[in-house]
């Protein structure tokens, strides 16, 4: 039995492959989101390790809360002094860390997207710099002199004896580079880039005079680390704490994955997808293989065969197909974790390139979904082969048990009912409670049963769709257009089925569309609304800011008018990450509208924040309430709402707060830098000089970019299009198993037509003819695919956008181009499906076909 | 040589020293062996002989539907070897019709496209007159919106007669065109294609098992182990019967 099995399998190859193909490629998604993940998780867990490498213990600010990426704040010099006298302690020394933006020779700043411009102190004792080593040169010694990473050296041709330009928060200064640093085996620190100088150096450019961000602690030889931890925990100040270096470099890395696991989730959202329209395309491809041996089945139960054993036959064939495909897929999935890269760095996050990490878990959750959702899909066509009856599948007749349609209508209808519901409910509403089923949870369930809904209920309208279609393939082609017409009416479940397996990609990236051109349209309104500055300066990227000096500059030149700085900070809303900004309240109110509807900027001046509107009324605040906010630096502070504002969108923050309340409460490493400066032109000053002025000036900064009006919010939009580009990119690949799925149908249809074919050939059909038949049937499936996607998608993106009224995206934009552009592309997409399936047939040998049993 | 050149204008098919091998080696199978014969145009050709002796694969290298091992088809003047492809497939369509053993027609066209299909495919426009009569004749004019799966068997193999007649070809090859009918059936359908042959001058080739189907032609070839073995000309149905005793059959 099991070798009968085995040797169908084996008998049609290419049945195999491409059957395969699909859930090798849902696979690899997943296998590929894993090592991915896992990757970079080893990476940053390997590279915690290396930078604590041969310390002991960590002397540092204890802090309540653990919010934003700028660690704790910094000590007191003084606490080396109480740290040395402890006994056991072999070595301690202070550092200090922060950013530091190192110039290229054409005076460009050097900033990596993604990763960090780091500026620190680097130790006297090698023994406390953990891996890091000189590849050439020296320690800096003078304050004039700096090592820097060997990547960013390498990179940009700068070698021991140059000169470079350095940024620091306080100070752009040149220094001569002295020596190379490595760390370990990499040319730098996961991406960033560093630049090290002389402790007192560093101290003064870094903001952090008579401070360290840390001290570092070797114990004597014999002496156990725990003691001596506890006797530093003793003797030091209120709001310091000393810490094992191996918990602390844990401690990071668990940080780190912890906010990968979003990234995760994410992807593994798209993978899902992915496995879901390769199940729709397995699932068609077993029901027409068994369809297609209705009589060797028959045959089989004729002589003896058990229905059972029939179902077995099936199920093995899907077995090894499943078999087969995970393992291939995990294969390939070293290949999706390589574009996944390629990808994030495309948009911006550079991530350090190691080994590929290939975790048990990836091998066993890919293996498992490849082989279940293989045999998932073969068991039902499985046990309706094992219910024809013997004699009467000899017959040609197509017999196979199936849903009425009438039954198959109801049931659609349910689906779409409780799946539109689910969704809407999970967006709107609270009219049924869910029980355990969160929201996104219910608009995912929803989301599924919307598409299993549309799939059973769009074979009744394959008819009049492909006749619709058809009509200028007929008028333009007419013997060969009303066969593909005809064609793809024959079985109008199978056409069906493929495509919405087509549909459900393109009904996500309509989705995208929607919703991306909505929240571009939004935002630009928003901008459009609430920005009343000439210029904005900014930073790209996702990193740091630039120095408050910037500002001050411009606020000494005449043609500039209100300079407005805004200054991002993170801090812990009740356990949850948040942020706030910082802004001058005495300029604000020229240069940005907030829509203040209680209380005034002035009083913001004097402390308090600013709270928006909704989440004003959500919390049933009053003026006077206190907003208890959680800081790196101070703790927790209840802070006083003395107004409420509506725009959130062009401060890009919900509570806000004046620049003096900021400076004391994120004090230090980084949050001191200005993230947006909204810059007017003075009054009856020139624009085009005071353009000039702003461009000239920010110049001089690293990274900062200056915008007008326009281009600002074009700027706002092309972040929105990567994102998209990113999620479409993703989608693709669904899209591609769904293309296959149409490849496959087509293949499978024709092996099942071969006579048809040869008949056709015979009465002198030519081969270009027969092409043209299986490509217009093709472009049939396809575009039926990607109506319906739209469609629905439509349906997605409207009531998301709408759920998303009250966050900002109040403008519904449905971007008519890109729709139609879908359509086109599904047209393509038919076409490209076409082209091996049509060769093959048109490649068919007239008489083998018309002898063909 | 120079006989045959002489009566070639009468000649619409021809094979010369046709071979047809399958296999190799120990499964070589020799379907046709040497064979020479000719179908003269406006006559009726009837091929008969054992199971297994080779008349389907005369009629599918003479029609050009397979390739010979050896030796060469002339479809009027023209050698079928030495066309390409796309030009045997335009003569297919112009020239040649075609009757299968079984499985005529196309299951999703009904029967009057069916039996246009030739036509259909080459994008030309068809003899109404002539369409009419050949419909009428056949019996199929309450059926032509019907599809194959709605027809009789019967009726199916009439289609697919008057598919191979409508077009006019200058040869209609058929293989056992009667073999599913009732002896009713199988005599209107016979005695239409004598017609044709008769009163419009149509070329036809039928391979037969039965004695009665071959007394309608003007000749019948006897083919035995991918020879030919014989002829009978003007035969009876029971000069066939005679004449096939002596295989033993
Ligand atoms: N594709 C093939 N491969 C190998 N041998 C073949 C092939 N087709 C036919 N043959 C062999 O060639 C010989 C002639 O076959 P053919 O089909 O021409 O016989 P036939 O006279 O039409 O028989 P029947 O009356 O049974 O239809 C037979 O021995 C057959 O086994
Ligand atoms: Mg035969």
């Amino acid at each position: 039995m099991i070798r009968t099995a085995l040797k169908t399998v084996f008998a049609h190859k290419l049945r195999l492959a491409l059957t395969a193909l699909s859930v090798m490629m849902g696979v690899a998604f997943i296998a590929g989101t894993f090592i991915f993940t896992d990757t970079i998780n080893d990476t940053f867990g390997q590279l915690f390790d290396d930078i604590y490498e041969g310390q002991d213990i960590i002397v540092q600010a204890s802090t309540e809360f653990d919010v934003g990426f700028s660690g704790p704040p910094p000590i007191d010099e003084e606490v080396l002094d109480l740290v040395v006298a402890v006994p056991g302690v072999e070595v301690a020394e202070g550092g200090v860390q922060s950013s530091a933006t190192i110039f290229d020779k054409d005076d460009e700043g050097i900033i990596p997207t993604g990763p960090p411009t780091l500026g620190a102190s680097l130790t006297d004792d090698l023994r406390l710099a953990g891996n890091a080593g000189l590849r050439e040169g020296r320690v800096p010694e003078t304050g004039s002199e700096v090592a820097i990473d060997a990547a960013t050296a390498d990179s940009n041709d700068l070698v021991v004896g140059d000169v470079v330009k350095i940024e620091t928060p306080v100070v752009t200064d040149t220094y001569e580079i002295v020596g190379i640093i490595r760390f370990g085996d990499s040319d730098n620190l996961a991406g960033a880039t560093f630049a090290g100088f002389e402790l007192e150096t560093a101290q003064q450019v870094l903001d952090l005079e008579g401070q360290y961000s840390a001290i570092t602690v070797i114990v004597e030889d014999g002496a156990s680390v725990d003691v001596v931890r506890n006797s530093i925990a003793v003797a030091l100040p209120e709001g310091v704490e000393a810490v094992s270096a191996a918990d602390e470099a844990a401690e990071q890395s668990e940080a780190l994955s912890e906010s990968l696991g979003f990234l995760q989730n994410a992807l593994l959202i798209f993978a899902l997808v992915a496995v879901f329209v390769a199940t729709f395309i397995i699932q068609n491809t077993f029901r027409i293989i068994v369809r297609q041996r209705q009589k060797e089945l028959a045959l089989m139960r004729a002589v003896g065969a058990t229905g059972s054993q029939v179902v077995w036959m099936v199920v093995i064939e899907a077995l090894v197909v499943g078999l087969v495909a995970s393992i291939l897929g995990l294969a390939f999935g070293f290949v999706i974790a390589g574009l996944l890269t390629a990808g994030m760095s495309a948009v911006g996050f550079d991530l350090p390139s190691t080994a590929a990490t290939l975790a048990p878990r990836t091998i066993i959750v890919g293996m498992a979904v490849g082989v279940v959702v293989t045999i998932a899909s073969a068991v039902l066509p499985a046990i309706r082969a094992s219910r024809i009856p013997p004699v009467a599948a000899l017959q040609d007749v197509d017999i196979t048990l199936r849903m009425s349609d009438r039954r198959r209508t109801t049931i659609g209808v349910v689906l779409l009912v409780l799946g539109m519901g689910g969704i809407l409910n999970g967006l709107f509403g609270d009219v049924v409670d869910f029980g355990p089923l969160d929201e996104l949870t219910a608009i995912g369930v929803g989301a599924i049963l919307v598409f299993l809904a549309v799939s059973m209920l769009s074979s009744l309208v394959v008819k009049p769709a492909a006749r619709f279609l058809g009509w200028p393939m007929i008028k333009l082609d007419n013997m060969t257009g009303n066969l593909a017409v005809e064609n793809s009416v024959r079985k109008p479940r199978r056409t069906a089925t493929t495509a919405s397996a087509l549909m459900i990609g393109l009904a996500l990236v309509t989705f995208f569309f929607v919703l991306g051109d909505s929240i571009k349209s939004s935002a630009s309104a928003s901008i459009e609304e609430g920005l009343r500055a000439d210029y904005v300066v900014s930073i790209d990227g996702f990193s740091g800011g630039f120095s408050p000096a910037l500002g001050d500059e411009l606020r000494e030149q005449p043609e500039i008018g209100a300079v407005t700085s805004l200054r991002f900070g993170f801090w812990d809303n009740d356990g949850s990450e948040d942020f706030v900004m910082g802004l001058d309240t005495d300029t604000v109110d020229e240069t940005i509208f907030l829509g203040v509807v209680q209380g005034s900027t002035e009083a913001l001046g004097e402390g308090g924040v600013f709270v928006q509107e909704d989440i004003f009324n959500d919390n049933d605040w009053v003026l006077g309430d206190t907003v208890p906010m959680g800081f790196v630096a101070t703790g927790l502070q209840h802070v006083e709402i003395v107004g409420v504002f509506t725009e959130a969108n062009v401060v890009q923050a919900n509570y806000l707060v004046g620049m003096d309340f900021h400076e004391a409460n994120f004090a230090g490493y980084g949050a001191d830098l200005d993230f947006v400066l909204a810059v007017n032109a003075a009054d009856g000053a020139d624009a085009d000089s005071a353009r000039a002025v702003v461009d000239a000036t920010a110049s001089e900064y690293a990274g900062a970019t200056v915008r007008d009006q326009v281009e600002y919010r074009e700027s706002q939009e092309n972040q929105v299009n990567q994102i998209l580009v990113l999620f479409n990119g993703l989608l693709f690949l669904a899209v591609i198993i769904a293309v296959i799925g149409i490849v496959n149908t087509l293949a499978l249809s024709i092996f099942e037509r071969t006579r048809e074919i040869g008949l056709l050939r015979a009465v002198g059909t030519s081969r270009w003819q027969i092409r043209r038949m299986i490509t217009w049937e093709a472009m049939i499936v396809a575009i039926i695919g990607a109506v319906l996607g739209i469609v629905v998608g439509l349906f997605f993106g409207v009531s998301v956008t709408a759920a998303l009224a009250s966050q900002g995206i109040d403008v519904l934009s449905i971007p008519l181009g890109q729709i139609i552009g879908l359509v086109i592309f599904g047209a393509i997409a038919g076409l490209l499906a076409a082209i091996l399936p049509a060769r093959r047939a048109s490649k068919l040998n007239i008489l083998e076909a018309i002898s063909y049993h | 040589m120079t006989t045959m050149q002489a009566i070639s204008g009468t000649t619409a098919a021809r094979l010369d020293g046709g071979s047809k091998i399958y296999g190799a080696g120990d499964t070589e199978v020799r379907a046709l062996d040497n064979v020479t014969v000719e179908f003269e145009a406006g006559r009726y050709t009837a091929i008969m002989g054992p199971s297994g002796s080779g008349k389907s694969t005369l009629l599918h290298c003479t029609a050009g539907l397979d390739d010979l091992s050896d030796g060469r088809v002339y479809i009027g003047d023209v050698e079928l070897g030495s066309l390409k492809e796309k030009d045997l497939t335009l003569l297919r369509r112009e020239k040649v019709g075609f009757v299968f053993q079984a499985f005529n027609l196309i299951p999703t066209l009904n029967a009057r496209e069916n039996v246009l299909l030739p036509m259909l495919i080459a994008g030309e426009d068809h003899d109404d007159a002539w369409f009419e009569q050949v419909v009428g004749i056949l019996g199929l004019g309450d059926r032509l919106s019907h599809r194959p799966s709605e027809l009789s068997g019967g009726q199916q193999q009439r289609v697919a007669a008057a598919r191979a007649l409508v077009s006019r070809p200058e040869i209609i090859f058929a293989d056992e065109p009667s073999g599913n009918l009732d002896s009713k059936s199988a005599a209107e359908l016979l005695d239409f294609m004598r017609r044709a042959v008769k009163e419009f001058g149509q070329t036809i080739v039928m391979v037969t098992h039965d004695p009665v189907a071959a007394s309608y032609a003007d000749r019948v070839v006897f083919l035995e182990d991918g020879k030919i073995v014989d002829e009978l000309h003007n035969p009876t149905t029971d000069s066939v019967i005679d004449r096939m005793r002596q295989f033993g059959a």
